[in-house]
């Protein structure tokens, strides 16, 4: 792991699997991988959260899970959002926007 | 669609936890896999790629865990842990467990019993086919002060003629009367409902066996139809399918069975046998009687979709009509409809909902009571909380455990409070006084059952949340900072003991306050002289049969059996009186003086029909001019006995020997002048709750009728009169039977009964209440003073006086007796106004009850607080002081 690489807020782990998700269903290991590329290596999801994370948001009905064949014909589980999850996006992305606006302005202060 | 996979998602994890947990391998086996490849395309060896992605993973089990807390539906496996624990604390503290279901179990139970009554009495519908549709129509008449009376047969008849929104109109006689069975062995007395003969069809109830009546039976057609009960059929038929079209003998009169109704419709009284109609003569109907006389109770059915107010529009043009074309029958007489329901509930609903009221007073103290047991329970482990606070154990997670002990705790009450709540039931049936509750058993039903867990679970959340609530602000360090030092009651739950306490003592005095309203009314009552002395006197009734044609046989054999009832060994005086006092009227009538100026009547006399004798036999007192005598007979003048309430409201002080009254309003030249010959004491008429009335007495001479009942005052016990009375009426007449029988003590009795079962009940409730109430203030003070032990030591030490001691524990039991007795009494101001319509002779407000329950609180709370503040000022200082 490189020093510049953060590990994932635990708040925001959440928000990144949804928005991740909306691109298209995806099992475990292609979201940690996503959230990784998008964030050019910056954000480092910790494994070992993720898959209580996936279980949170499907008892949440925002997410679905059924296990499907990949490209190379293995089996793997995969998620993909709900009519719900999709709100919840909005919403979730609006209120991170809210927080990260807040935490700039303290940061502007002098 | 979210929702629901969220809890299908739950659901299956429950009940595959072992295939959750295989699938999470594979899918961490699917992840470790393509992390590896993701390592070899980056160039690393296919071990070193491994070692990588599984220490990249974390630690496998760990995630495993967490996966299975969220899957997991942890409050159920928290709550069965919570319940077990619950249990296992609850077995280290067998006292107080007992104490606390023992209380729970009292104050479920009598809850139990009376919503059962209120449940079958207030809240189970008619059991009629579209029972919301059936009305009664009562008459209204402000001159007579009447409100909902039974109804003139022609004015029924000219409703159920004129409304459209009727389906139809029947009536009934609200009473019972007796009829005797001849002819199938001994005479047998059968209880008869006298109805119209679209009855039934009006109920919406058909026969079980052959028809029922059809209207045109209402009217004589010189034939005799009976339809019988289910029970009689049973009873007195042996439940023989062929008794439909045969003929019995009642009364000495050939009647045709046409029907059995089916078990379980017994209206308008439980234990009617059988129904006939009217019979009303065409003779009748053409008599001015026929619209004056207000005999049967008058119930519609609606047309279906008919909203009441439309139909009483309806009537009310009706009854206008009716004003008009009959002025001297119906000039004030209005009529208004209230749904059959209700007004049989009338007035038994308020002294169940008091009762109701009552119980939930009871359940209240008694949830403070087992809450404040709960609060000293917690007290002695708050260190186990603190430690599992500290520990890390969430405040929310202590909350529930306590809230779960309690729900337990109320469960085994709520068990034991069904078991006593199902014995209260039945006594309440077999205390009731006369069909006041309508029914002969009410079980436990579904509504019941779930009226039980409601309160079960609500009185455990109730008694839980004080020591809950205290849980919730406890400081771990504060309780471990104590050291070794026992559990001391720290000040906010002493202050929450304390609150429960007070609102104990308000909640007894309430019930005590209500319970002292009605044992002063029942005082009262039984004080009341009923004008008549009723020790010693015996009373059945005779009704004479067809055979009994004509007014001489009626005379000659009352008289004979009058000399024969007086011969008897004990007997020192028989009479003849239609209705014994408190039995009610035998009729009203308006009425006038002769001489009078028109308009200057009076409305509402009773008429009671005695033979020579009566007063000297009930010891009424004659005040003025002589008794009837049998020289008074049909061919002399007719002559009457007035009482004083008459000479006071009608003659104003004038004498009124001699004077002469008419039973009209407006005198015709053929109206009979009855001349007034004497003035007798007031006797109640109705009830000993309720003003003797105006009332006449005429001769059962003069005016002979076929029923009467005879009095026996006698110097031994006047039920040893019934077997002699039996076979005096035998030998003069097999064919005749004796009914009604009673005395009059019993009767007197039966107008306390109401006063008394209300009373009694209250009284009951009030003394479960204030002990419970009394049990906490002992309770609290008893924890305050072993917590002030070391303090005790101390002043005593530093030499204060065992009595300056006990005073400051007797005291703090005082300050919260009076706190309590101040908030109740305030209360008590209002809510006893509730009671007003139950009480009698005595003010809601009555100062005197409310100084009296106070004190006795008060009393026995000090003697509560006695105890404890004697074991306080024996504590020995040296000892108290090596407590620690």
């Amino acid at each position: 792991m490189g020093s510049d690489s953060a590990d994932v807020l635990r708040g925001t782990l959440d928000l990144l699997i949804l928005k991740t998700l909306t691109l298209q269903p995806m099992h475990g290991w292609g979201i940690s991988a996503r959230i990784q590329q998008y964030s050019r290596g910056v954000l480092d999801v910790n494994q070992g959260s993720l898959y209580p994370a996936l279980q949170r948001l499907e008892q949440k009905g925002w997410i679905a899970s059924d296990w499907r064949t990949t490209e190379n014909n293995r089996r793997a589980k995969y998620y993909q959002l709900t009519a719900s999850g999709r709100r919840a996006v909005g919403a979730e992305t609006a209120s991170w926007r809210r927080y990260v606006e807040a935490v700039d302005l303290i940061l502007d202060i002098g | 669609m979210s929702l629901w996979s969220g809890v299908r998602a739950r659901v299956r994890a429950l009940l595959h936890r072992t295939s959750a947990d295989r699938e999470l391998g594979e899918e961490i086996q699917f992840h470790i896999e393509l992390e590896t490849e993701k390592y070899v395309r980056q160039g690393r060896h296919a071990d070193e790629a491994r070692r990588l992605a599984v220490a990249h993973f974390g630690g496998v089990q760990k995630v495993r865990e967490e996966h299975r807390d969220v899957r997991r539906v942890r409050w159920l496996e928290d709550a069965t842990a919570d319940a077990r624990f619950a249990l296992r604390s609850l077995r280290r503290t067998p006292a107080l467990a007992v104490a606390a279901v023992i209380t729970l179990a009292l104050g479920i139970g009598a809850n139990v019993a009376i919503f059962s009554a209120v449940n079958a009495v207030v809240l189970r519908p008619l059991p009629f086919p579209a029972q919301d549709r059936l009305v009664v129509i009562g008459e209204n008449n402000p001159e007579k002060n009447w409100h909902m009376n039974w109804a003139a047969p022609a004015n029924l008849l000219d409703w159920r003629a004129g409304v459209a929104d009727f389906q139809d109109v029947m009536g009934y006689f609200e009473g019972l009367g007796n009829i005797v069975l001849t002819n199938r062995g001994d005479p047998q007395v059968l209880r008869l409902s006298t109805v119209s003969g679209n009855f039934f069809s009006t109920l919406g109830v058909r026969p079980a066996l052959g028809r029922g009546f059809t209207f045109d039976e209402t009217f004589s057609s010189g034939t005799h139809v009976v339809v019988l009960s289910d029970k009689a059929w049973h009873e007195r038929f042996g439940g023989d399918s062929s008794i439909v079209g045969r003929s019995i003998t009642l009364n000495g009169k050939s009647c045709q069975i046409i029907g059995v109704m089916p078990a379980g419709f017994a209206y308008p009284q439980q234990d009617v046998d059988l129904w006939r109609t009217f019979e009303w003569t065409t003779e009748f109907r053409n008599s001015v009687a026929f619209r004056r006389a207000h005999g049967p109770r008058a119930v519609a059915r609606l047309k279906p979709g008919v909203s009441l107010a439309h139909a009483d529009a309806q009537l009310q043009a009706v009854v206008e009509r009716l004003k008009r074309e009959y002025p001297a029958t119906n000039k004030y007489m209005g009529a208004a409809m209230v749904p059959l329901h209700d007004f049989l509930i009338g007035d038994t609903r308020l002294p169940l909902l008091v009762l109701l009221t009552s119980v939930a007073f009871l359940l209240l103290i008694a949830c403070a009571n087992v809450g404040n047991l709960l609060l000293v329970q917690a007290t002695g482990r708050q260190r186990e909380a603190a430690l599992r606070l500290a520990l890390g154990a969430g405040r929310g997670r202590l909350v529930r455990q306590a809230l779960t002990e309690s729900v337990v705790l109320s469960l085994i009450g709520g068990v034991g409070g069904l078991a006593l709540g199902w014995a209260g039931t039945r006594a309440l049936v077999r205390l009731q006084p006369a069909d006041m509750l309508r029914v002969r058993e009410f079980g436990v039903d579904l509504p019941v059952l779930a009226y039980v867990v409601a309160i079960t679970f609500a009185s455990g959340l109730l008694f839980g949340a004080a020591p809950a609530l205290w849980a919730r602000h406890r400081d771990p360090a504060e309780s471990l900072k104590d050291g070794g030092r026992a559990a001391v009651q720290g000040g906010r739950s002493r202050r929450w003991a304390e609150a429960l306490v007070v609102s104990e003592v308000a909640l007894a005095l309430l019930m005590t306050v209500g319970a002292g309203l009605l044992v002063r009314s029942f005082m009262q009552m039984r004080r009341v002289d009923p004008g008549f002395e009723p020790d010693h006197v015996w009373v059945g009734a005779v009704t004479l049969n067809s055979a009994y044609d004509t007014d001489d046989k009626v005379a000659a054999f009352l008289r004979e059996l009058q000399t024969r009832a007086r011969a008897l060994p004990g007997v020192t005086s028989a009479a003849l009186v239609m209705n014994p006092p408190l039995t009610g009227p035998s009729w009203t009538s308006d009425f006038i003086g002769y001489g009078r100026p028109a308009g200057e009547y009076g409305t509402e006399v009773a008429h009671s029909l005695v033979s020579p004798g009566y007063f000297g036999t009930l010891k009424v007192p004659l005040l003025r001019g002589r008794d009837f005598t049998t020289q008074d007979t049909p061919s002399s003048t007719p002559v009457i006995v007035i009482n004083e309430a008459l000479v006071r409201s009608y003659f104003k002080g004038q004498d009124p020997i001699g004077q002469r009254l008419a039973f009209e309003k407006v005198p015709t030249p053929k109206s009979t002048w009855y001349t007034v010959i004497g003035v007798a004491g007031d006797e109640h008429t109705e009830a000993l709750g309720i003003a003797p009335r105006p009332v006449v007495y005429e001769s059962s001479l003069q005016d002979v009728i076929g029923y009467t009942r005879v009095a026996v005052r006698t110097t031994g016990s006047p039920t040893a009169l019934t077997a002699p009375m039996r076979s005096v009426l035998r030998d003069l007449d097999p064919t005749l039977a004796l009914t009604n029988v009673t005395t009059m003590d019993e009767l007197r009795d039966a107008s306390l009964a109401r006063s008394r079962f209300m009373t009694l009940l209250m009284l009951m409730f009030g003394v479960i209440g204030l002990v419970l109430a009394v049990v906490g203030v002992y309770g609290v003070l008893a924890q305050v003073s072993r917590n002030r032990t070391r303090e005790m030591g101390i002043r005593m030490a530093l030499g204060a006086q065992a009595a300056q001691v006990r005073w400051l524990v007797v005291r703090h039991g005082l300050r919260l007796t009076v706190a309590g007795l101040a908030v109740g009494g305030f209360a008590a101001m209002f809510a006893t106004r509730a009671l007003t319509k139950l009480l009698f002779g005595v003010a809601p407000n009555d100062p005197a009850t409310l100084i009296v329950v106070a004190l006795l609180l008060a009393a026995t709370s000090f003697a509560a607080a006695w105890l404890p503040a004697l074991r306080a000022s024996r504590s020995d200082p040296m000892a108290a002081l090596r407590t620690d």
